[in-house]
């Protein structure tokens, strides 16, 4: 029995298994991990492992159990998608901790969160005076949204009565040298137009620019290849092997 | 494209993975002339019920090689433990036939035919 190659093949089939089932259960692993997400990435985690290097046992109960504890997760998944009533009774909703600037302490003492908890949280937002919130509430994924007292909000342009530009999602007109004439299509420009902008930035060739960025309020991004920079800021404090 | 990117590929690939994973079904029957385990571990058996030692030094031969022809292709659905138990089997059996002791033989072969049924289940 040659080991290394079996380890080999039964870590591609768990790298591949893994990459499939994760993709099939979603982005909400990343972005709304609630604490039962985090268990269960780990558990999935653990199990792939296994199937991986124990050669002890057959890669197939494994993987069976990894395809259960995946199919599991797609099921609650769904069930919480459809059915509100099941969601909040499987993944929590979100408890208010401070309301009309008052800390609710019976709130906080049942989900067993100390004070200083939520301090650290609020200071994680800038927020360094409990003075400052109305609002605060724990999300079920642990994190605390806060709402500002509204002397302490930020003043925007609409509070100023300022009118900004539009903006947009800016579109890639040349990348790496090469021009992409169906992004210059959506934008109703050609290439006439985009040689003549290049030109009055002194750049001649297409082939010059290493991005180039237009959004849709009209400005235009280049990026050369070669910057030309002459003194170049160096971040680091003491000389490294590079 | 996108279907083909997104459904295709890795339903392709999960049941590559399966067949991999499962592969001893077919691969633990014989695919060519002479290369039944279960087969080999009877001959051997006859042979030491005839008291043909000579035989059966050769008939082990024989086992040991059908063993590292098809452990290459099981290996990846199998359990190392089944695997390591069988080979251990094997040595046993040599050091039987060779001191010609009947029941230690007997032991061995029975054994390794009980390993060979349970790998891969």
């Amino acid at each position: 029995m040659n080991e290394g190659l079996v380890v080999c093949v039964r870590s591609i089939i768990s790298f591949f298994s893994l990459l499939i089932f994760t993709r099939i259960l979603g982005k909400e692993q990343l972005s709304q991990l609630t604490f039962f997400d985090y268990i269960l990435g780990i558990t999935i985690g653990s199990i792939a492992a296994t199937l991986s290097t124990d050669l002890s046992s057959r890669s197939w109960p494994h993987w069976i159990g990894l395809l259960v504890w995946a199919a599991l997760g797609f099921l609650l998944e769904y069930i919480t998608l459809k059915w509100r009533y099941i969601a909040k009774y499987l993944e929590d909703e979100p408890t208010i901790v401070i309301m009309n600037g008052k800390i609710m302490e019976k709130t906080l003492k049942k989900m067993r969160f100390r004070v200083s908890d939520i301090t650290e949280l609020l200071r994680n937002k800038d927020i360094f005076d409990l003075n400052e919130v109305d609002f605060a509430i724990i999300e079920p994924n642990g994190r605390l949204s806060v709402l500002k007292k509204p002397e302490f909000q930020n003043l925007t342009p609409k509070d100023m009565n300022i009118q900004k530009k539009q903006t947009g999602i800016s579109s890639e007109l040349i990348y790496d040298g090469i021009l992409i004439e169906e992004n210059l299509k959506q934008l109703g420009k050609d290439k006439t137009w985009l040689l003549n902008e290049l030109k009055k930035q002194g750049i001649s060739n297409i082939s010059d620019v290493f991005i180039a960025t237009l959004d849709p309020s009209g400005s235009l991004y280049i990026d050369l290849y070669h910057d030309h920079m002459t003194k170049i800021t160096d971040i680091g404090d003491y000389k490294g092997p590079y | 494209m996108r279907k083909f990117l997104v459904i295709t590929i890795p339903i392709i690939t999960l049941i590559l993975f399966i067949f991999v994973m499962e592969s001893d079904i077919f691969l633990k029957r014989s695919l060519g002339k002479n290369d039944s385990i279960s087969e080999s571990i009877n001959a051997v058996i006859n042979d030491i019920q005839m008291d043909d030692w000579d035989k059966a030094v050769q008939d082990t031969n024989h086992l040991s090689e059908v063993w590292k022809k098809i452990v290459r292709m099981v290996q990846f659905s199998s359990e190392r433990d089944e695997i390591n138990a069988f080979s251990i089997n094997l040595a046993r059996l040599r050091g039987s036939i060779l001191a010609k002791d009947k029941a230690g033989a007997f032991t061995e072969l029975y054994e390794a035919y009980e390993h060979w049924e349970d790998l891969g289940k």
